[in-house]
């Protein structure tokens, strides 16, 4: 006779999330191309972005020059932290999605906010081999140390991880919704808040006709405290508040959304497309 | 004085409809402990549905659904762990170890020991030998059979198997339907399976509710089927049931 455990103990809800964690590791070990992701491409990334930096300081040769060039190094880094987490749990999504396990999955006790939990768990592991790939290229490439900017910048990558996971769920809602061909989603959700967030540039180099989205993104304000944390200024606490709320408010808004998209899953029977 | 055993699955009224199509028409359904049930009817007819709203992946337009006496979404969750569900049409995950997958949904559904779990379910279905297999490897009959044991390895009280031997050849099949037996002789496991194959249907089921149109126009015991409808055998009646119009099948419970 099996023994079952009680399903909605937290030992049961914690099993299920660090079953969903190492299920998406052993993905993620067995899968070579996944590299790319995870280290080939922001490696790329700190190259490109590294040395149209590096460009713009040697034809300019001025104080501001040099610390454009420190701001545009240091956004590929932070930028990174949202990149990864992004990718990571959205990633894990597509594979139950391709290899259609969501009908298995959902005929068990797990939770989505479980399932969410264990591939941000495993997700953890490509943010800080992604982050540190691209740390270790630009210190190597182009003499910028990540660790110069101090404790500060501990809580900014935790609001950029934040909002990684806040788009993975806009985007896990998105398939749920429109089918797995919305994959695209999955890259174009990151390169348009890339650009409107001043990930690399303050706002005020936005043409003036897109500043108004960017003012509304919690990212802007989040690559704002970075960029100051870099350049070695003293974290911008009340910045760093209002950083802090948007983060939540994204949060809040992308479970909700989320949550809509599971009710019309639900309803309009799309579980149908996993059979 | 003696209580009827409360149903594993209890469906009352269920209607769904899809852009106005009506998918499932006020169906019915109970299912004692330990009772075999086969939901039967030509494509279309709306059991994958039936069965999809059962298990809480379908939201119903109207009805009640109780799986294990829990009526609400977040009860029927945690009863889920009592219950196993397998499609043979379902692929594994091409990038883990058949152990591994046993063991990811052991976790799931709370097996206290997923590992062992998972190798007397390979063993009671004679696939021991494919534990260490990717799933990219397997046969799609080896698939289904390592669903079966998914479905089945946390010893369930209902088992819900969506036509689960449609890509097994009869030897396997008929060695997936001997540990389907087993199973349910031996825990008391209540068995509700789609099939078209009726002859499997015939050795699986005691009873069978036929589905046309989304509607439930026959629900009886297999052995008193065909007599019923003065044909050999359940295939027969199938046939005649599937000519049928909706309207002229005969009524419920004939």
């Amino acid at each position: 006779m099996a023994i079952t455990l009680p399903a909605d103990s937290p030992v049961s809800a914690l099993r299920r999330i660090l079953a969903v964690a190492i299920r998406h590791g052993h993905v993620t070990r067995r899968s070579p191309h996944r590299i790319f992701d995870i280290v080939v491409w922001p490696v790329v990334d700190s190259v490109l972005y590294g040395s149209i930096a590096r460009y713009m300081h040697q034809t300019a040769s001025s104080a501001g020059s040099s610390r454009l060039a420190l701001l545009v190094v240091s956004g590929i880094i932070m930028w990174h932290v949202v990149y990864q987490a992004q990718i990571a749990v959205s990633t894990s999504f597509f594979e139950e999605s391709y290899s259609r396990q969501l009908p298995a999955m959902f005929a068990t006790p797990l939770r989505p906010a479980e399932w969410l939990l264990g591939a941000a768990l495993q997700g953890m592991i490509k943010v800080v081999t992604g982050v540190t790939a691209v740390a270790v290229a630009v210190a190597v490439l182009y003499g910028f140390n990540l660790t110069d900017s101090g404790a500060g910048i501990v809580p900014v990558m935790a609001l950029l991880l934040l909002t990684g996971w806040a788009l993975a769920v806009i985007v896990a809602g998105l398939v749920l919704f429109l089918g797995s061909g919305s994959e695209a989603l999955t890259w174009g959700l990151l390169f348009v808040i890339l650009p409107l967030s001043g990930a690399l540039y303050p706002v005020s180099a936005l043409p003036s006709a897109v500043r108004p989205l960017s003012a509304v993104l919690p990212t802007t304000r989040t690559f704002d405290v970075a960029r100051a944390v870099a350049s070695g200024a003293a974290t911008p606490w009340g910045e760093f508040g209002i950083a802090a709320a948007g983060t939540a408010a994204l949060i809040v808004a992308a479970l909700c959304f989320a949550s809509v998209a599971m009710r019309v899953f639900w309803r309009r029977g799309f579980i149908s497309r996993y059979l | 004085m003696t209580s009827a055993p409360q149903p594993v699955l209890y469906v009352h009224g269920l209607h769904k409809s899809y852009r106005g199509r009506t998918a499932v028409d006020r169906v019915d359904l109970s299912i004692a402990p330990g009772e075999r049930v086969a939901l039967i009817g030509p494509n279309g007819a709306g059991k994958t549905t039936t069965l999809m709203s059962c298990l809480g992946m379908i939201e119903p337009d109207a009805g009640t659904v109780e799986l294990l006496g829990s009526r609400t979404r977040r009860a029927r969750r945690a009863a889920l762990a009592r219950v196993g569900y397998t499609a043979g049409q379902l692929p594994l995950p091409p990038h883990l170890r058949v152990a591994e997958y046993l063991a990811l949904f052991g976790r799931l559904y709370g097996a206290a020991d997923p590992g062992e779990q998972a190798l007397a379910g390979l063993r009671r279905f004679g696939i021991e030998h494919l534990a260490r297999r990717m799933g990219a490897e397997l046969s799609s009959g080896q698939r289904t059979l390592v669903g079966i044991v998914k479905a089945t390895m946390h010893a369930p009280a209902l088992l819900v198997l969506d036509e689960p031997t449609s890509s097994l050849d009869p030897e396997v099949a008929r060695r997936a339907r001997r540990g389907l037996l087993e199973l349910c002789g031996a825990g008391d496991a209540a068995l509700l399976i789609t099939s078209h194959n009726m002859a499997e249907v015939e050795q699986l089921a005691q009873r069978a509710i036929f589905l046309l149109g989304g509607r439930v126009v026959l629900d009886g015991g297999i052995d008193e089927i065909a007599v019923q409808f003065g044909h050999r055998t359940l295939e027969d009646t199938y046939l005649y049931l599937s000519d049928s119009q909706p309207q002229s099948a005969p009524s419920r419970g004939a």
